[in-house]
């Protein structure tokens, strides 16, 4: 098994989870080499950025930090995972025919946010926004979409798709974010052997909530909380204004 | 139906023509590949290695036909180009560009659309149901859809075959024609068990299968592991895909496989109005295949791309599509997912996420407005499409997270619903092009009234069994899932692309074997139907040479 120093055991993105002590890279041994490649690859520090400009850094950093809420450190390298992907070219291949590929269209809707915050706040840009008001530019945009209308002239829906699938798949795709959801990752050629209700393997943990039981609709409902610190206030401005 | 082996190897013998030391692949066999030149004139060149190429190669090549399969993808080795993970499985995807439009977009890439050798069955859950009778006439039983040239049993014994080729697992079948299958069911994980538990409940039949992934060894390949990434690609050799139940035997009876080829044009004579052979492009390098006969098995989005890029001064609409019949009738499954929260832990990535299924309302009820009908199944999403079913729901940042750390408390449970076949859900030429300079496909999906009701019972019924259960709350995502159509089997020209032989109108040796064909598409899982279909096309192709048919005789039969 690689060398990790002690540190480094168990990290969750901000420190959050609920699976103590669980961390997937325990199992590395028990990886086949290719998977065990990918996934330890996305510990390595970063390259520089090779796609976004660094204005669109400015817009993209802090939109990416909102939306799966990762307010501090450690960090999952989203910004720069998704870099690596759009320089590549790695799209899903398809899509929406009223807009371009993926890598224009995260150009464009990254300037036309900057601009929407330019026009509601006295010409201050995104990246120069307190991140209450940067989530209520976001949440706009997510409503455009609920309620099936245009930003921009696109449809809000596909923008809003657009920004979390590649938002997800980068963070879901992080070992850190595996220690935080109890998903144990790669499982060639173990495999498993106690499938079935309640049942688990020697190196699953059990949930925390086991032992600390916290109903998960109270749970999600300080998430909520949480989350409408950072939005609602804002957002009710906006609204008034 | 129980399987006699000794029968089994006598038409395929790829599952004892794989490693049995622990390895996934026989490099020996495929180093020793027959190979032809481009100047050889095959018998038959197939274009795509997928459910219907990848049977029509092997079926072709044992009864002695000179056949090159080529493939846009690559030659996989499961050992060293697939991995556990799934953001990673990216590259088994066909990532080429494609437009996607109309008032209900469908997404392609990871959600439907292969590419190498195997197709899209590399990353198919690995369910595998029959279509049911009804299906073949939907369109003189309630007035939908369209009725096949061909019927249930006409396609009954290759369903039989490719079954135990495979094989397939599963509990007897009490609906459609009802049926056995060769191997016992397997296991059920946490989320089969909220099914089974859920279904009881609520007094909906449900069974464990069908499955193709065999209960135990099968040759070669060993015992499924459990691991729950059968949708990354199986790294195992268990859930069966044609690279490793009929390619093994296409190779051992002299055909050449030949990856990493895209093929641009099907090249036919305006003189004498047969197909020549097919251009391909290979590291760059264009080439010109040679071939007495042309099978196209591109699936649903690429096989009209090609017949309409394959227009010529006889065929100025392309081939095929002399009444503008190609990329029409396109159809995916309208495929609502529900995911329910339990206080124990289910751990749905556990087990394959194929396990149980109902098709207790498969058929039209008559007592209901809308015809046709859907299929339960369980799926297991991993934790980037789980997260794709959370923020479905409207959540972001911190509320998102925390569903997502709730991730081992959910089971989830799958429709497909039977959209039914509209001429304007099809496949055109967009001006956008791709690397080569072709035009790309763009893909336009609308969905019909009777589409909506479908979607909105089937969504009911899953949230039914999840509550049953004992869901303390339950979210639902609307996806599609699979392509089928777009090439569709017809009596007369007008009415499609190819004939109940499989040829397309208009050009006398050129086939469309794969799921394009398809008129209608049931509430089942294609992959296995595919896979009939192609058996039963290379039977009569067979047949037919053996008759001593000229290919003019053999369009008039």
């Amino acid at each position: 098994m690689p060398y990790r120093c002690r540190s480094q055991h168990a990290v969750t993105p901000q420190g959050r989870g609920r699976y103590p002590g669980f961390d997937v890279l325990d199992n590395v041994h028990a990886w086949d080499d290719v998977t065990a490649g990918v996934v330890l690859a996305r510990l390595a520090l970063p390259g520089g950025l090779a796609f976004f400009t660094s204005a669109e850094v400015g817009v993209a950093a802090p939109l990416l930090d909102l939306l799966l809420a990762q307010d501090g450190d450690p960090r999952v390298p989203v910004l720069a995972l998704i870099d690596a992907r759009l320089a590549a070219g790695e799209t899903d291949g398809w899509h929406y025919d009223e807009m371009p590929e993926d890598a224009q269209a995260w150009r464009d809707t990254l300037r036309l946010l900057d601009e929407d915050a330019r026009a509601r706040h006295s010409g201050r840009g995104f990246a120069e926004l307190t991140s209450g008001k940067q989530a209520a530019l976001i949440q706009a945009v997510q409503d455009a979409g609920t309620d099936g209308q245009e930003w921009h002239g696109w449809s809000a829906e596909h923008v809003w798709s657009l920004w979390t699938r590649y938002a997800c798949t980068a963070f879901y795709s992080h070992p850190w974010a595996w220690n935080e959801i109890g998903f144990p990752g790669p499982a060639y050629p173990r495999g498993y052997l106690n499938a079935g209700l309640d049942s688990r393997e020697h190196w699953e943990v059990a949930d925390h909530d086991d032992e600390d039981p916290i109903p998960f609709a109270d749970r999600v409902e300080t998430a909520r909380h949480e989350h409408a610190d950072v939005v609602g206030e804002e957002r009710a401005q906006e609204r008034g204004l | 139906m129980r399987s006699n082996y000794r029968d089994i190897r006598a038409r395929n013998d790829s599952a004892w023509l794989i490693p049995n030391d622990g390895t996934r692949t026989d490099h020996r066999l495929r180093a020793d590949m027959r190979r032809y030149g481009d100047e050889d004139e095959v018998d038959i060149v197939v274009v795509g290695a997928g459910a219907g190429g990848g049977v029509l190669t092997q079926r072709l090549a044992r009864a002695g036909w000179r056949v090159v399969c080529l493939d846009a993808g690559p030659f996989w080795d499961p050992d060293t180009d697939w991995v556990s993970d799934e953001r990673a499985a990216h590259t088994l995807y066909w990532t080429d560009p494609r437009q996607i439009g109309g008032t209900d977009p469908v997404p392609l890439g990871s959600n439907n659309s292969g590419r190498g050798v195997g197709g899209s069955m590399i990353h198919y859950a690995g369910y595998t149901p029959r279509f049911h009778p009804s299906d073949f006439h939907t369109f003189s039983a309630d007035g939908v859809g369209a009725d096949w040239p061909i019927d249930y049993w006409d396609l009954k014994p290759f369903y039989e075959a490719i079954e135990q080729e495979l094989p397939v697992a599963g509990q007897d079948w009490p609906w459609g024609d009802p049926h056995a299958y060769p191997h016992h069911p397997h296991p059920v994980g946490g989320n089969g068990q909220i099914f089974l538990r859920g279904a009881r409940a609520a007094g909906i039949d449900a069974r464990v299968g069908p499955v193709a992934i065999p209960n135990g060894r099968f040759g070669n390949r060993p015992h499924c592991i459990y691991r729950g990434f059968c949708l990354q690609g199986c790294k195992v050799n268990a859930k069966a895909s044609p690279l490793i139940t009929h390619i093994p035997d296409a190779l051992a009876s002299g055909a050449e496989i030949r990856p990493d080829c895209m093929v641009t044009r099907v090249v036919v004579d305006d003189r004498t109005g047969a197909a020549t052979g097919v251009n391909y492009v290979r590291a760059g390098r264009e080439h010109h295949q040679r071939a007495r006969a042309v099978a196209v098995a591109g699936y649903s989005i690429e096989t009209p791309r090609l017949l309409l890029l394959s227009a010529t001064g006889r065929h100025p609409q392309g081939l095929g599509n002399d009444h503008d019949q190609v990329g029409r009738y396109l159809m995916v499954q309208g495929a609502p997912q529900t995911a329910g929260r339990f206080s124990e832990e289910i751990r749905m990535y556990k087990a394959p996420p194929p396990e149980v299924s109902s098709e207790q309302f498969y058929e039209t009820d008559p007592s209901k407005p809308y015809k046709r009908g859907w299929a339960i199944q369980t799926v297991s999403p991993l934790p980037i499409t789980w997260a794709e079913h959370v923020t479905a729901q409207g959540h972001w940042g911190a509320p998102l997270r925390e569903y997502l750390r709730d991730y081992v408390h959910w089971a989830t449970l799958g429709a497909l619903c039977e959209y039914l076949p509209q001429p304007d859900n099809r496949v055109t030429l967009a001006d956008e092009k791709d690397r080569h300079g072709l035009p790309v496909a763009h893909f336009a999906y609308s969905q019909c009234d009777n589409d909506k009701q479908l979607t909105r019972a089937a969504t009911a019924s899953l949230e039914t069994i999840l509550r049953a259960a004992g869901a303390s709350e339950v979210i639902t995502i609307d996806r599609y899932a699979h392509l089928v159509g777009g090439a569709r089997i017809a009596t007369h020209a007008e009415d499609g692309v190819v004939d109940g032989n499989h040829r397309v109108f208009g050009t006398p040796n050129l086939y469309v074997v794969d799921g394009s064909v398809l008129p209608t598409q049931g509430s089942a899982n294609p992959a296995l139907t595919i896979m009939a279909l192609a058996a039963r096309a290379a039977a009569r192709l067979i047949a037919a040479a053996r008759g001593g048919l000229a290919e003019a005789q053999l369009a008039s039969r």
